[in-house]
């Protein structure tokens, strides 16, 4: 049977699907590809965020499958059909809020990727420099390479500039 | 006695504090550090990475 929480987003080339319910938070999507997955965002998958290529690339890195793609022109009618009904909406689900059912209890993970960001997952609150809180996520990533341009939070330009772990 | 939600706090130009129940861990998934504060590098210069080394204050960062 097919979930009303699933998602199609194409950008007239490709059409990628989004199965939440074979999600289980590995956040290799937004931690490759910031511009194009960001749970942070509605909709929360922009595909004018990269090339076709790219955005290939990073969904064919989603260990269970919850992200998968076709090109448009490989689609049944069906999915043809449902692509104008199931595309991105405000209140879709996404990596972030699929979480939201967990233990309060349970200690937030902090992950320092190497030469790249801070993931954080689970209950938590961030504070801004003029101590007003920042939106209360289930999931974000922080920049540790000092030049994203939407700081305090990753936007991929590690990438961009080689940031490494090295010291020094 | 348990402990209080995480907090992440952005310092302004400088470090993220972090307080309260959490686990940082490397890139492996192996644990660094559970107890705080603690503060982790947001300039990309510290030589302690990913912990701050006041490197924030010679340079230039701003955010």
């Amino acid at each position: 049977m097919d979930d009303p929480r699933n998602r199609q987003y194409t950008n007239g080339e490709i059409t990628v699907f989004w199965e939440p319910s074979k999600c289980i938070h590995a956040t290799t999507c937004f931690r490759e590809l910031l511009e194009v997955f960001n749970p942070g965002r509605r909709p929360w998958v922009n595909m004018e965020g990269a090339s076709s290529r790219k955005i290939i690339e990073v969904v064919n890195k989603c260990p269970t499958q919850a992200l998968t793609w076709k090109y448009n022109s490989d689609l049944s009618r069906e999915e043809q059909e449902s692509v104008s009904q199931k595309n991105g909406t405000k209140d879709e689900v996404t990596p972030e809020t699929l979480t939201e059912t967990e233990e309060q209890s349970r200690p937030v993970s902090i992950k320092i990727m190497r030469n790249g960001p801070i993931i954080v997952e689970g209950e938590f609150r961030i504070i801004g420099p003029e101590g007003n809180e920042l939106k209360t996520l289930r999931m974000t990533s922080f920049c540790r390479c000092g030049n994203s341009g939407r700081m305090p939070f990753c936007d991929g330009t590690h990438r961009k500039i080689g940031f490494t772990d090295h010291n020094g | 006695m348990r402990l209080q939600q995480a907090q992440f706090r952005i310092l302004k130009d400088g470090p993220l504090e972090v307080t309260g129940n959490f686990v940082i861990l490397d890139a492996r998934g192996e644990e660094i550090e559970k107890e705080g504060p603690v503060y982790l590098c947001r300039c990309g210069g510290s030589r302690n990475k990913p912990f701050c080394d006041d490197t924030h204050k010679t340079g230039n960062f701003s955010g």
